[in-house]
């Protein structure tokens, strides 16, 4: 399969870390050549992180490692054995892994970076990140890293990264996640950037990833771990194509494709509108005069998604037409009840149909049990009996997969996932009017995203409450919701039935978020949108 | 992912745990050795010339005796029920007027707590062992214990105030389903004291013991005839040049009563004495 | 920067009043009044009225200016803390530095919590009873020093009976700066950015010292407030236990004998110089690391 030399050829690699009962990595075998690449596709802990450990020389005291490694022309040695390696990696993790030092501007850490591995002072270091970002297409200046990590969004930094590791002129890149929750668009720019670069400077490329972006985007070839085994390895286009293992399959049932076809309708429209939205103005500077508000209405059991990219002002809307921001201009009605008109007291009465999934990791109190998360909106508004907060909870759990998970366990030892199935239970048993979906997949691999769409699903199909969806990803939309408004500037530009965008989008951001999430030569995929 | 690198996890804690259960097993002997003292002491507290006049330890009396001939370990047992006594007091009005009060003023309206916690920066500003020593002076030695735990309580209330994070996204999630400030503060209570109440209580406890027995060396603790450990050691000073063990019995009780409340209290550095 | 110096100076200025205010409230005891609260208030807002002028009152025992008196003793004190706070600096900051970072650290803190736990006044009097029997060093313990010795002074004993306050001082602020300092150590581990610039290609010693250095510094910054307590708390004792006639020892003398204008003036004093150390503090180290705590 390699045309160039080998670049790495990793035989019988395994890595167990003390204490744990199942390896990390068991008996891996991996061969890639020069100028190649391979996306390495599982779920976290599938041991994507181990292999990239053991590449990169980067492995820990009590690891304990078998196997061989030979890199470039040596000789296999045990991958145990740390040496200096004869060929030039570059690392290259993801922004939102915090790498950098809170306290120094993203420039000077990455210029260091660069003069380590090139050898060469800091200003020449400097000067060829300023030409690594001037050749790359859609780069931001290099002024623009001037900043400390905590004032810099998670895109530029990328950018960052990613010119850092095309100044070293590696021979082998470790992309660990590199824009994992970076947002479709800037996905689909950053990667294709990242394939430019590999075909000028030739490097070979390994890219652990949990979600299918980069396995589809890539292309080349894609091996799939889970626990620490190869379940399967192939082309990017058989593996998506149905004829692959079970396992595989299930991951890329998360990959949902664009749908041109009218929805079938989701019930009648249920009469009385839930929300309803008149001149609200978010660009809140009344001296400039009044412009144009926003105006719309959600029925209750009815859908609508909130489409653009971060910091469009998708949230700015939801917290003024919660209440949670006062909106300096515009008016706000839920359940017939006029927001701005209401003390605090009683606006926090009406919020109790509320009800919040989000792809924040941080949203439920982590101290709290798994029960307690559940049970405390029914104790917080409602008189009920023990029993019957305990029924409505076992329901709620079991809807959402957590029944067997032991209920006193608190919320910060949950994995993501889990988390993110708990803030479904707890809206389920809140019965809300509305839930604000606000991006419930980010930071889920594959697996996780495929069943958390189930969940989402049967929520709204049980409950019909009416959603309000918060989200960058067409897909997402689509799948829940039939109406949609695209943000751009805090401004809405445009709206109306999905599917029509779809078709024919009139605004430029409504063509490039859906051209984000159109997935290249898959058999499945649509032919063109 | 969006989590931080993976890092291996951190090899066992095992010391950390078991030095805690050290530190209560230590607790809970003092307790033993402080309810059965009246039982474990040779004379009754401060009967002199139960032996002759500074005599050495010996097998009469393992910890030797003091200058009135008075039986250094009944005297030490007597002292320590003494010290753990107004320690436990003054630890109680620490806990519920510092960290009790500081996590729910940090719930009150935001320019109530604030207030509230620039009053306890300007006390918290002042070494404790001046505000207990200045409580003192301004009431009477008889509410040492008291006194300690005031003078423990500013800082307490400070970092139990600032532990309250208002601006969390879950408090945020959490009030924008309607769930009220009594809930978040009920939420508060619950989880932080069943996680830090052994804890703090542990802490706290080796504070106002230093302050407190510091207080009472410096003779505005404890009035005889109770004579707790800090007094005890004031007293020793004329003698314990030449009879050390005047003052090492007394002192050594002290040490390892403290000391097991900082072990019991856990050994991470992150958090604040 | 601007912004956090500016609140931080806020911060000072309403920390200083409120310990006017106090300082007030306890010499306002002395005034003599009629019963009751409103009188007493009265003779609060008379003494702020006095303090805003400079005026302090004089001292119940030597009837002298309460200023003055202070002027008397303050330097001593001052000396004490001073030289305490580079003994301090010379013993607590490589022990946290070793301790704090390195295969030490875990089997480090069993040990420290040992050595933490002894009360400063049993610590003084162990170091006398060291002095005495393997130095043969005459000590103060028992009797006053008639001449207020100098802390400097060319005479050997006179050294002698200041070392000990001073290796005191130094002892208990050298245990409030290695614990600082191993806390910021901890907090520091705690960041992510060394997994990743070692991942990226820093090594290790880089890593630790152009970028881990300047926070566990400004830890040490951040804490300085709590550094100047443990100073002050343990001069106090340090005055009491070995005689020396400082602002401290005349503290716990004026307490003990209500002379209410000198407490709450050294009261304020000491106050004051928490506060003034900690904003010092607090500036160089969010200068440093923008790591200022949250105030």
């Amino acid at each position: 399969m390699s045309d160039g030399a080998p670049i790495f050829e990793l035989a019988e690699l395994s890595v167990s870390r003390p204490g744990a009962v199942l390896p990390e990595l068991d008996r891996f075998s991996l061969l890639l050549g020069a100028g190649e690449s391979v996306v390495v596709l599982g779920e976290a802990g599938s041991g994507k992180e181990a292999l990239m450990r053991v590449l990169g020389g980067f492995t820990e005291k009590s690891d304990a490692i078998s196997g061989t490694i030979r890199l470039g022309n040596g000789e296999p040695r045990p991958a145990a054995r740390r040496l200096r390696p004869a060929i030039r990696i570059a690392y290259l993790p993801s922004p939102l892994a915090q790498p950098f030092a809170p306290h120094a501007t993203v420039l000077s850490q990455l210029s260091r970076v660069v003069a380590r591995k090139l050898g060469s002072p800091q200003e020449s270091a400097q000067e060829e990140l300023r030409l690594a970002l001037e050749r790359m297409d859609g780069a931001p200046p290099l002024s623009s890293l001037n900043k400390k990590p905590a004032e810099l969004n998670p895109v530029t930094m990328a950018w960052g990264l990613l010119a850092a590791v095309s100044a070293q002129t590696p021979d082998l890149v470790l992309a660990d996640h590199p824009l994992a929750d970076l947002g479709p668009t800037s996905v689909r720019m950053l990667l294709g950037v990242l394939a430019a670069e590999q075909k000028r400077l030739g490097f070979a490329l390994v890219y652990a990833t949990g979600g299918l972006q980069p396995a589809t985007r890539l292309g080349g070839r894609v091996v799939v771990i889970r626990e620490g085994r190869v379940v399967e390895e192939g082309d990017a286009v058989r593996l998506a194509s149905g004829h692959a293992h079970a396992y595989t399959r299930t991951l890329y049932r998360a990959l949902p494709q664009l749908s041109l076809d009218r929805p079938k309708a989701r019930g009648a429209p249920r009469g009385q509108p839930l929300l309803q939205v008149h001149g609200l103005d978010l660009l809140a500077d009344p001296k400039r005069g009044t412009r144009q508000g926003l105006t719309f209405e959600l029925r209750r059991g009815a859908s609508l998604a909130l489409i653009g990219e971060e910091g469009s002002g998708r949230r700015a809307l939801v917290r003024a037409v919660l209440g949670l921001d006062r909106a300096p201009v515009g008016r706000v009605v839920f359940d017939a009840v006029d927001l701005n008109i209401l003390s605090q007291t009683m606006t926090s009465r009406l919020r109790r149909r509320i009800a919040f999934i989000t792809g924040a990791d941080d949203a439920l109190d982590p101290r709290m049990t798994l029960w307690d998360t559940v049970d405390e909106p029914l104790r917080a508004h409602l008189d009920l009996s023990g029993d019957l907060i305990a029924g409505y909870r076992e329901g709620a759990l079991k809807r959402v997969g957590l029944a067997s998970h032991d209920g006193r366990r608190t919320v910060a030892t949950l994995s993501a996932f889990d988390r993110r199935r708990l803030q479904v239970a707890r809206a389920i048993v809140g019965a809300p009017l509305l839930v604000v979906v606000d991006e419930p997949l980010r930071g889920l691999d594959a697996f996780a995203q495929t069943i958390m769409r189930e969940v989402l699903t049967d929520f709204r199909t049980h409950q019909e409450p009416a959603f309000l969806v918060v989200t960058s990803d067409f897909t997402v939309a689509q799948a829940r919701a039939d109406e949609a408004m695209v943000f751009k500037d805090r401004k809405v530009v445009e709206r109306g039935a999905i599917v029509d965008m779809l078709r024919a989008p009139k605004e430029k951001v409504t063509r490039r978020l859906i051209e984000a999430v159109t997935l290249p030569d898959l058999s499945r995929a649509p032919a063109s949108v | 992912m969006s989590a931080a690198f993976d890092s291996p996890p951190h090899a066992a804690p095992m010391l950390r745990v078991i030095l805690r259960v050290v530190g209560w097993c230590g607790l809970g002997l003092i307790a033993g050795a402080v309810a059965l003292s009246d039982f474990l002491a040779h004379a009754p507290a401060g009967a002199a010339n139960a032996g002759s006049i500074l005599d050495a330890p010996s097998p009469a009396h393992p910890f030797g005796t003091d200058l009135l001939g008075r039986d250094l370990l009944s005297e030490t047992l007597h002292g320590l029920s003494v010290t753990v006594g107004h320690a436990l007091l003054g630890t109680i009005v620490a806990i519920v007027l510092g960290g009790l009060f500081g996590a729910v003023a940090a719930r009150l309206p935001r320019p109530v707590g604030l207030a509230l916690r620039g009053v306890m920066d300007v006390f918290a500003a002042i070494p404790a062992l001046l505000l207990g020593i200045l409580v003192i002076g301004l009431t009477a030695r008889l509410y040492a214990p008291l006194a300690a735990g005031l003078a423990a309580a500013p800082l307490a209330f400070v970092r139990a105030f600032d532990r309250v994070d208002t601006k969390s996204t879950h408090a945020e999630y959490a009030r924008a389903t309607g769930i009220s400030a009594a809930t978040l503060l009920r939420r508060d209570l619950t989880y932080e004291f069943r996680d830090t109440l052994a804890t703090v209580t542990a802490r706290a406890l080796a504070a106002v013991t230093i302050i407190l027995s510091t207080v009472s060396f410096l003779g505005f603790g404890a009035t005889p005839p109770a004579r707790d450990l800090g007094l005890m050691i004031a007293a020793a000073k004329t003698s314990y040049l030449h009879a050390w063990w005047t003052a090492a019995a007394p002192a050594f009780a002290l040490l390892i009563l403290i000391l097991c409340a900082r072990l019991a209290a856990g050994l991470d550095e992150s958090e604040r004495p | 920067m601007l912004n956090y110096a500016a609140r931080q100076t806020g911060r000072l200025a309403l920390g200083l009043l409120g310990a006017v205010v106090v300082a007030a409230v306890i010499s306002a005891i002395a005034v003599p009044r009629a019963p009751g609260l409103a009188p007493f208030l009265a003779a609060v807002g008379t003494r702020l009225v006095d303090f805003a002028r400079l005026d302090f009152g004089t001292s119940a025992i030597s009837g002298l200016s309460a200023m003055d008196e202070l002027g008397r003793r303050i330097p001593a004190t001052l000396a004490l803390v001073l030289t305490g706070t580079g003994v301090a600096l010379i013993v607590g900051a490589p022990l946290g530095l070793v301790f704090g970072a390195g295969p030490l650290r875990r089997s480090a803190a069993p040990l420290m919590q040992i050595v933490a736990a002894a009360p400063v006044f049993c610590a003084g009097l162990a170091l006398a009873y060291g002095a005495v029997h393997l130095l043969h060093w005459p000590v103060s313990i028992n009797a006053p020093v008639r001449s207020a010795a100098p802390i400097f002074s060319s005479n050997a004993r006179d050294l002698q009976l200041a070392a000990l306050p001073m290796l005191m001082v130094g002892l208990a602020g050298a245990a409030a700066v290695q614990l600082a300092l191993r806390r910021a150590a901890a907090d520091s581990a705690r960041g992510s950015y060394r997994a990743g610039l070692r991942r990226m290609g820093l090594s290790v010693i880089e890593i630790e010292w152009v970028y881990a250095a300047p926070l566990v510094i400004a830890g040490l910054l951040a804490s300085a407030g709590e550094i100047t307590l443990a100073l002050l708390s343990a001069a106090v004792v340090a005055e009491w236990v070995f005689h020396r006639p400082g602002a401290a020892d005349l503290f716990v003398k004026s307490v003990a004998l209500q002379d209410w204008n000198m407490a709450a003036l050294i009261l304020f004093v000491f106050a004051a110089l928490t506060f003034v150390v900690d904003f010092l503090g607090r500036l160089g180290a969010h200068a440093l690391a923008n790591e200022g705590k949250p105030s």
